[in-house]
C-alpha cells in the first residue's frame, strides 16, 4: 500500500464527524466496523444480498458492503449504534424488544435500518407492505414475523402518538386559574 | 417396559402440579438490548492488539492432486506475516476432530490433495483481510485434476475414482438394522406402499459464518480462543488436540452467536487455521469465515439421501411395518459418522404402533463438502419420508389421511412407549394435538374454498403433517451404529454454578455460550422460580473453558431441559446451606423453614422478625463465619452438573439401541397453499402448528423457534439446495444461487401449545428447538401434491422448484 | 471478500468523466450504483485498475417529459423511477420493472444507467426499454451519440457502448395517448433476481382493436430481447384471453435457446416467458382499455 493510494475522508457517523486516512477499496461496512468501532453493522454475506449490513446514508438504506468509504464523505451516515437517545431505545428497537423479533440478534440491526427507513417512508404500511420493504433482509433464526409484528407496532406507536398530538393543547394553568376563580 | 440398564432413570418421579410464578411467562428476553442496539460482541467484533486478518485460498477443484504450490510472491507481499500450505501447517496442526470409528482422515489445510471445490489448501496472515486475499491472488498451485464423484450413485459404481484412497470404496459405512419381526407384518399385510423419495441437500446458513480469534502465548505455553463454536466444554479438548496443545492450556471464551442450526458444533477448522497462523507470526490472528467460504467449506450441509421406502399396511389402514433403505451422499469427509442416521432411529416409527423397522443405511463418499448436521439432524428427513408414506397409504387405500394417523397413534396410556428400534417416549397425547389443530383449521372452510377454486382452474391444496419431535440428546447415537464399544462422548451433562453475594445479589454462570436462544432469559425464570426473586433481579454471566464445569452446549434440541434440571440442583444445594444458616440464626429446624418472596420463613410464623432476607444470609455466610453453624465453610454458592435425565445403553447386538433421546415432543402442521399451475409458484393462505413440547418456559421464545424452524421447513420444502455440478463444482457459494426464504415467502403462523410434562425431566420441560423444521416439509409437500391432484401429481423430491412442479403437471418425472 | 485495490477518481460532471475515462484507457470503469459492480469486485471476478465514480455529477440525475419524450439521466437511483407518481399512465410498467429491482437498499443506490450499462440478460429495465423503443444517450471525447436500446445490448454485460464513452441518458418516445403498459416477472423467491420478465406496451384504437404492441423479455436470452412474433400476433387484433395465449405460443416458440442455470432450465425459461407474455399483454390491455 503505497501513500498516495490513502484517501483523507470525513464521514459523519450518527451526528459526528469522523476524519479517516483509508485505501480507496476500503468498504464502508469495514470503516464502520474496523477503523470507527462501531461493530453494530454486522457482515453477512459481503456478496450484497443478505443486508445484515444496512445502514442509512443520508436517511436511505444502503448495503455498507456494496459502498466505498470514499463515496461516503460528506453524507450523514446512521448505524444502530446512533438509534438510541442515551438508554432510551429508539422505538422501533423497543418494539423489537417487546414482539422478540429476534433471536441470534445478527441480522437485527440491518432490518432495525431497513425499518426505520419503511416508517418515514411510509408512517402506516399494511403487512404487505412491511414484507416487501423487508425482503432485502434475510433473517435465518424468527420467520419474519415476529419483526413485521413489531414494525407494525412501532408504525401503530407513532400513529398514536400523531393522533395525540392533534388533539387541542389543554393549557392546565389556564384550567386552574379558571377553575380556582383566580 | 423392560429397560437396558438404566442410567438415571427418574420414571417414578410424579408430575408436579404447584403453581409457577415464573416459568410459563411471555417476559421479554434478556438478551435483546444488547443485541437490537449493536452492544452485542460477535467473534468478528473481537480485536486485538497486534491482531492479523486470515484468508484461505479455495480448491477451485472437486478432486485434485496437489504437484507443487508456490507462494513466494505472497510472501514477499508488504503486509504478509505468515502464508501456510497444509505441508507447512504440519508442524503447527494435527488433524481436524473426527467422532467417526472409519479412517476419514481431515486436515485444515488439504496436504496432499484436495477433495471438495472449497476445500482450503493456503492460508494466510496479514494486516487487514484485504492484503490477505490479495496475497491469495499471488499463489500459484500446480494441478493434477483428478475424475471427481459428483454423486453418490456414481461413486459406488465398481472402479469409482476413490475419495480416499486408504479405504477401498466410496462407501465407508454399509449395515442394516433389523427391529422386530419385520418379515413377518410384511408377509401379514395386505399391501406394500412403496415410495422412491429423494431429499435435497442443504445448508444451515446462519446469518453469522463460522470463524475464531486465536491468539497463542508461547511464553506461557497457552492459547486463547474467541469462536463462536458452541459446544465449547464439550469438544475443546479435542479441538487443543488439533492445535497440539495440553486441552487445560487452551482457553475458549463464550461468544454471542449469531445463529447456528447445527452448523457451529465443532469449529474444528476455523480454530486450527486462526490458531496456525497465531502460532507461525506470534501475533493473534482472527480467521472470520465470508459467506462463500461458509457455503462451500463449513461442514455442515444437511444429508442428501435417496431413500426405497416401503410400509407394510392392512386394508382397514393399520401400518404395521416400515423398511426404509437409503444411499446417503456424506461429501468428502465423515466428522460425525452416520449421527443423522442415527439420529432418526430415535423417532422413525413416528407417533404411529408400526410394531417392526428394518432400517439400511449405506453413507457414501463423495467430492462434496462433508455432511454433518443441520437442525433436525436427520430427523426432519424421517418425518418426511413417513409423512410421505403415509399420504400415500390414504390415496392407495381410499382412506382420510387424518383418520389414518388418528387410527395409529400411540394412545396418551401406553406411555412411556418403547419403539422398535428401542428408543423410549415419555410421553404424549397426540388424537389432542390433532384435535387442537383441526380445531383451529377451519378444514371445512378450505374444503369448499378448493372446490370452488377448482372449479375456476385454481390449485388449492391443504396438507396435515402429525409428526415428532424427538429433543435431549443422548450420545450413543454417535457410536451405535458400529459394534465396538464407545470412548469418548458418552452422557452429555450440563452445569451452571449460583452464587449469592453478601448484598443478596444471585449470579448464575452457565458454561455454554448464547447461540440463538434465549438461554440467559430461561436460567433468570428458572432460578427466579427456585428463589422466589423477579427474574430481573438474577445476573447471567457465562465463564470460558478454562474455569468451565462439564457442558455439553446445545444441540438436539436439549438447553432449556439441561438448563433447567442444572439450575434446580444448583438452587437446592444453595438453599440447602441458606436453611442451615437461617435455621442456626432462628433457632428453628431447617425442615421448619420455607423460602418466599425472597426471605426465609418459619413456617406458620409470617412475621418479619422470624425471618431472613437472602441478603441477610449472604451477609452473614460471606463475612461472619462465626455466626455459621459450627463447622461450615464461609461463602454461598453451589454448582450442579445435570446429566440425562432418563437414558440407557444399547444392547451389544445393537437390537435394542436403548434410550437415547426420550424426551419426544410432537406437533400438528396444517398448510394451505394455492399453486400457480403455469409457472409453478406457490403461495401460503393458511399456516398453522400445534406443538406439544411439555411445560412452556417461555411461550412467545418458544413460538419463535417454531415460526422459526417453519420458515427453514418452507426453504427446505421449496427453495433451498446445495447443488454441485457435474464436475463437482459448487453451483451454490452466494445468497443469490441458495435461496433463504425471504420475509414475502412466509406466511403468517398461528402456533398452538398442549402441554404433556415430561415426567422425566425437572418442571416437566421438553425440547423445543428443531419441531417446526422437522415437521413443515411433509405438510407443505402434502398442500402441494393435495392441491395438484387433480394433475395427478405425486412429490417424491425437494425441494420442490417452480420447474419442477411444471414439470409433474406436464406428466414427467421431476 | 474484500475487493483488490485500484485508483479512484471522482467526476463532478459528465464531461469530467467522459475525460478520465479516455485518460485512463482499457482499465477504467465507471462506478454508478456499485449495486452490482462492487458485488463483483468483492467476489475479485474483476479488478478494474482506475474506478472513475460519477456520483458527484449531479446533472445525471433528472427525469424529464418534455415534447413527447421522457428523459431519464443516467445516474438517476431505481428508486427515483419507482416512486415517481408522474410516470403513471402510459408508463406504469416502467414503474413496475423499476420496482422490482433488487431490493430496498438496492434501488436507493443502483441507478437506471447502470441497469442499463450493466446489461444483464436477466436485469428489469433492459426489456422496458426494449419495449419503450429508447435511445440511449452515449457521450465520448467527440460528443453525444445516440443508440436505439434495439443496438444498444450486444450480450451478457456487453453493449455498445465504446471504452471511454459515458451512458448519459435514456430517451424514451411517450407511448400514444391511451397506451398502457406493464412488466411482470417470476422469481423463484417472492423478491429477488427474476428467473425471467415481460414488459409489455399497448395501444388500443378507438374501436378497442390493437393499433400497436411491443413487447421485452428478460432472462430468457443472452440479451434482453424483442417478442416480435407475439407482437405480431396481436397486432391488428381485438384483446381477448385466446389472442393472449397465441401470442404466448408465438414468443415462446420464437426464443432461441434460453439459458439454463441454478434455477431453471432453458426449456422451463421458454415456458415462462409464453406465460409472461399472455399476462403482460393482458395486464397493459387492460390498463390502456381503462384510460381509454
Amino acid at each position: 500500500m503505497h501513500q498516495e493510494d490513502i484517501v483523507i475522508v470525513t464521514l459523519k457517523v450518527n451526528g459526528v464527524e469522523r476524519p479517516l486516512a483509508v485505501e480507496p477499496r476500503r468498504l464502508l461496512c469495514d470503516a464502520l466496523r474496523e477503523d470507527l468501532g462501531l461493530t453494530g453493522t454486522n457482515l453477512g454475506c459481503e456478496q450484497g444480498v443478505c443486508g445484515s449490513c444496512t445502514v442509512l446514508v443520508d436517511g436511505e438504506s444502503v448495503r455498507s458492503c456494496l459502498m466505498f468509504a470514499v463515496q461516503a464523505g460528506g453524507c450523514e451516515i446512521t448505524t444502530v449504534e446512533g438509534l438510541a437517545s442515551g438508554e432510551t431505545l429508539h422505538p422501533l428497537q423497543a418494539a423489537f424488544w417487546e414482539k422478540q423479533a429476534l433471536q441470534c440478534g445478527f441480522c437485527t440491526p440491518g432490518f432495525l435500518m431497513a425499518g426505520v427507513e419503511l416508517l418515514r417512508r411510509n408512517p402506516e404500511p399494511d403487512e404487505a407492505g412491511v414484507r416487501a420493504a423487508l425482503a432485502g433482509n434475510t433473517c435465518r433464526c424468527t420467520g419474519y414475523e415476529h419483526i413485521v409484528d413489531a414494525v407494525l407496532a412501532a408504525a401503530d406507536g407513532a400513529a398514536r402518538e400523531r393522533t395525540f398530538a392533534e388533539e387541542p393543547e389543554v393549557d392546565v394553568a389556564a384550567e386552574v386559574v379558571a377553575r380556582e376563580g383566580r | 417396559m423392560s429397560q437396558p440398564r438404566s442410567w438415571r432413570g427418574k420414571a417414578g418421579r410424579t408430575m408436579e402440579t404447584q403453581e409457577r410464578r415464573w416459568i410459563g411467562r411471555d417476559l421479554k428476553r434478556r438478551e435483546d438490548p444488547a443485541l437490537v442496539t449493536g452492544k452485542a460482541r460477535f467473534t468478528n467484533d473481537v480485536s486485538l492488539p497486534g491482531m492479523l486478518h486470515a484468508a484461505v485460498l479455495r480448491s477451485p477443484h472437486a478432486h485434485a492432486r496437489i504437484l507443487s504450490i508456490d507462494a513466494d510472491a505472497a510472501r514477499e507481499l508488504p503486509g504478509v506475516h505468515a502464508v501456510l500450505t497444509g505441508r507447512d501447517a504440519l508442524e503447527l496442526i494435527d488433524p481436524v476432530p473426527c467422532f467417526a470409528a472409519e479412517p476419514v482422515e481431515e486436515r485444515a489445510i488439504a496436504v496432499e490433495k484436495v477433495r471438495y471445490n472449497g476445500e482450503a489448501v493456503v492460508a494466510v496472515a496479514a494486516d487487514s483481510r484485504y492484503v490477505a486475499e490479495d496475497a491469495l491472488g499471488r499463489v500459484r498451485v500446480e494441478w493434477e485434476t483428478l475424475e471427481p464423484v459428483a454423486d453418490a450413485e456414481a461413486a459406488m459404481e465398481p472402479g469409482a475414482p476413490l475419495v480416499h484412497e486408504n479405504l477401498d470404496s466410496n462407501v465407508v459405512y454399509d449395515q442394516t438394522f433389523t427391529f422386530g419381526d419385520v418379515e413377518g407384518d410384511f408377509a401379514r399385510a395386505d399391501r406394500v406402499i412403496r415410495r422412491r423419495l429423494r431429499w435435497p441437500r442443504a445448508a444451515p446458513a446462519p446469518m453469522e459464518p463460522s470463524g475464531a480469534v486465536c491468539a497463542y502465548d508461547s511464553a506461557a505455553g497457552r492459547m486463547d480462543v474467541w469462536s463462536n463454536t458452541n459446544m465449547l466444554n464439550f469438544v475443546a479438548w479435542t479441538i487443543a488436540g488439533t492445535l497440539k496443545m495440553p486441552p487445560h492450556r487452551v482457553n475458549f471464551h463464550p461468544m454471542y452467536t449469531g445463529g447456528s442450526f447445527g452448523s457451529k458444533h465443532v469449529l474444528g477448522k476455523q480454530v486450527a487455521i486462526a490458531g496456525a497462523l497465531s502460532k507461525a507470526t506470534g501475533r493473534p490472528v482472527k480467521f472470520m469465515e465470508d459467506r462463500a467460504d461458509n457455503l462451500m467449506a463449513n461442514d455442515s450441509q444437511g444429508p442428501e439421501r435417496v431413500y426405497d421406502a416401503e410400509l407394510a399396511v392392512t386394508d382397514e389402514g393399520d401400518l404395521l411395518s416400515l423398511r426404509l433403505h437409503t444411499v446417503d451422499d456424506y461429501g468428502a469427509y465423515f466428522m460425525f459418522a452416520i449421527t443423522g442416521n442415527t439420529n432418526m432411529m430415535a423417532q422413525i416409527s413416528g407417533p404411529y404402533t408400526i410394531s417392526s423397522v428394518e432400517t439400511g443405511i449405506k453413507a457414501v463418499l463423495t467430492n462434496k463438502n462433508q455432511q454433518t448436521v443441520f437442525r433436525g439432524a436427520g430427523s426432519d428427513v424421517g418425518n418426511w419420508v413417513l409423512e410421505r408414506l403415509v399420504d400415500a397409504a390414504a390415496n392407495e387405500l381410499g382412506l382420510d389421511g387424518i383418520e389414518l394417523r388418528r387410527k395409529n397413534f400411540i394412545q396418551p396410556d401406553q406411555f412411556p412407549y418403547k419403539i422398535p428400534t428401542g428408543n423410549v417416549y415419555d410421553s404424549g397425547n397426540y388424537p389432542a394435538v390433532l384435535e387442537l389443530a383441526l380445531g383451529h383449521a377451519d378444514l371445512d372452510h378450505w374444503r369448499a374454498e378448493q372446490e370452488r377454486a377448482r372449479a375456476e382452474g385454481r390449485y388449492i391444496g391443504i396438507g396435515i403433517a402429525t409428526a415428532q419431535q424427538r429433543s435431549t440428546y443422548f450420545s450413543t447415537e454417535f457410536w451405535f451404529h458400529n459394534p465396538a464399544p464407545a470412548t469418548g462422548l458418552t452422557t452429555s451433562p450440563e452445569s451452571v454454578r449460583i452464587g449469592i453475594g453478601p448484598t443478596g445479589g444471585l449470579t448464575v454462570t452457565m458454561f455454554s455460550p448464547f447461540w440463538g436462544n434465549s438461554p440467559e432469559t430461561v436460567v433468570s425464570q428458572v432460578v427466579a422460580e427456585e428463589f422466589g426473586v423477579d427474574p430481573e433481579e438474577v445476573a447471567v454471566d457465562y465463564d470460558s473453558t478454562m474455569h468451565g464445569l462439564p457442558s455439553a452446549g446445545p444441540g438436539g434440541s436439549r438447553m432449556t431441559v439441561m438448563l433447567s434440571g442444572a439450575v434446580r440442583g444448583a438452587a437446592a444445594k444453595v438453599k440447602k446451606k441458606m436453611f442451615d444458616i437461617a435455621a442456626h440464626l432462628l433457632e428453628a429446624s431447617p425442615d421448619d423453614l420455607e423460602l418466599a418472596d425472597g426471605r426465609v420463613w418459619v413456617k406458620g410464623f409470617p412475621v418479619e422478625e422470624r425471618s431472613l432476607s437472602i441478603a441477610d444470609i449472604g451477609m452473614k455466610a460471606y463475612w461472619h463465619k462465626l455466626e455459621l453453624p459450627e463447622g461450615m465453610e464461609g461463602g454461598l454458592e453451589g454448582s450442579y452438573t445435570y446429566d440425562h435425565p432418563y437414558a440407557s445403553m444399547p444392547s451389544d447386538d445393537r437390537t435394542d439401541l436403548g434410550a437415547f433421546y426420550p424426551i419426544m415432543g410432537h406437533a400438528c402442521h396444517v398448510a394451505v397453499v394455492e399453486v400457480d399451475a403455469e409457472t409453478g409458484r406457490v403461495e401460503f393462505l393458511k399456516y398453522l402448528a400445534a406443538h406439544d413440547v411439555g411445560t412452556v418456559v417461555n411461550p412467545r421464545s418458544l413460538q419463535g423457534q417454531i415460526r422459526g424452524g417453519i420458515a427453514q421447513g418452507i426453504g427446505i420444502a421449496l427453495y433451498e439446495e446445495v447443488r454441485y455440478g457435474p464436475e463437482g463444482e459448487n453451483l451454490s457459494a452466494s445468497l443469490d444461487e441458495y435461496l433463504l426464504p425471504g420475509a414475502p415467502d412466509v406466511p403468517r403462523v398461528e402456533v398452538l401449545h398442549h402441554e404433556t410434562p415430561s415426567p422425566f425431566t425437572e418442571y416437566g420441560v421438553k425440547g423445543g428447538g428443531e419441531g417446526g423444521r422437522m415437521v413443515a416439509p411433509p405438510a407443505v409437500t402434502r398442500a402441494v401434491e393435495d392441491a395438484l391432484s387433480p394433475l395427478g401429481v405425486k412429490i417424491g423430491a425437494l425441494p420442490i422448484t417452480p420447474e419442477k412442479i411444471l414439470t409433474l403437471t406436464q406428466g414427467r418425472e421431476a | 471478500m474484500k475487493p483488490p485495490s485500484f485508483r479512484y477518481f471522482a467526476a463532478r460532471s459528465a464531461d469530467e468523466a467522459v475525460g478520465l475515462l479516455a485518460e485512463h484507457g482499457a482499465g477504467a470503469r465507471v462506478l454508478a450504483g456499485g449495486q452490482s459492480l462492487v458485488q463483483e469486485m468483492n467476489a475479485r471476478r474483476v479488478a478494474p485498475e482506475v474506478l472513475v465514480d460519477v456520483n458527484p455529477a449531479a446533472e445525471l440525475a433528472f427525469v424529464r417529459q418534455e415534447n413527447g419524450t421522457l428523459s431519464i439521466g443516467a445516474l438517476t437511483r431505481t428508486s427515483q423511477v419507482e416512486s415517481d407518481a408522474t410516470l403513471d399512465g402510459s408508463l406504469t410498467g416502467l414503474r413496475e420493472a423499476a420496482a422490482r429491482v433488487g431490493h430496498v437498499a438496492v434501488r436507493n443506490r443502483g441507478t437506471v444507467g447502470g441497469n442499463l450499462a450493466h446489461a444483464d440478460p436477466a436485469a428489469n429495465l433492459p426489456p422496458v426499454m426494449l419495449a419503450l423503443d429508447a435511445e440511449v444517450v452515449a457521450r465520448g471525447s467527440g460528443g453525444d451519440r445516440s443508440i436505439s436500446a434495439a443496438n444498444f445490448f450486444l450480450g451478457p454485460h456487453r453493449t455498445a457502448l465504446a471504452p471511454a464513452e459515458l451512458l448519459t441518458e435514456v430517451r424514451l418516445p411517450l407511448p400514444p395517448e391511451g397506451a398502457g403498459s406493464a412488466f411482470i416477472e417470476v422469481s423463484r423467491r417472492d423478491r429477488g433476481w427474476g428467473i425471467a420478465g415481460a414488459a409489455a406496451v399497448v395501444a388500443l384504437d378507438r374501436e378497442g382493436g390493437i393499433s400497436d404492441a411491443r413487447i421485452g423479455l428478460s432472462g430468457v436470452g443472452p440479451t434482453a430481447v424483442r417478442a416480435r412474433p407475439a407482437e405480431e400476433v396481436v397486432i391488428g387484433e381485438r384483446p381477448s384471453a385466446e389472442l393472449w395465449k397465441a401470442a404466448a405460443g408465438a414468443a415462446a416458440a420464437a426464443l432461441d435457446a434460453p439459458p439454463s442455470d441454478v434455477h431453471a432450465s432453458g426449456r422451463y425459461r421458454r415456458h415462462l416467458a409464453g406465460v409472461l407474455v399472455a399476462r403482460a399483454l393482458a395486464a397493459a390491455a387492460d390498463r390502456a382499455e381503462r384510460r381509454n
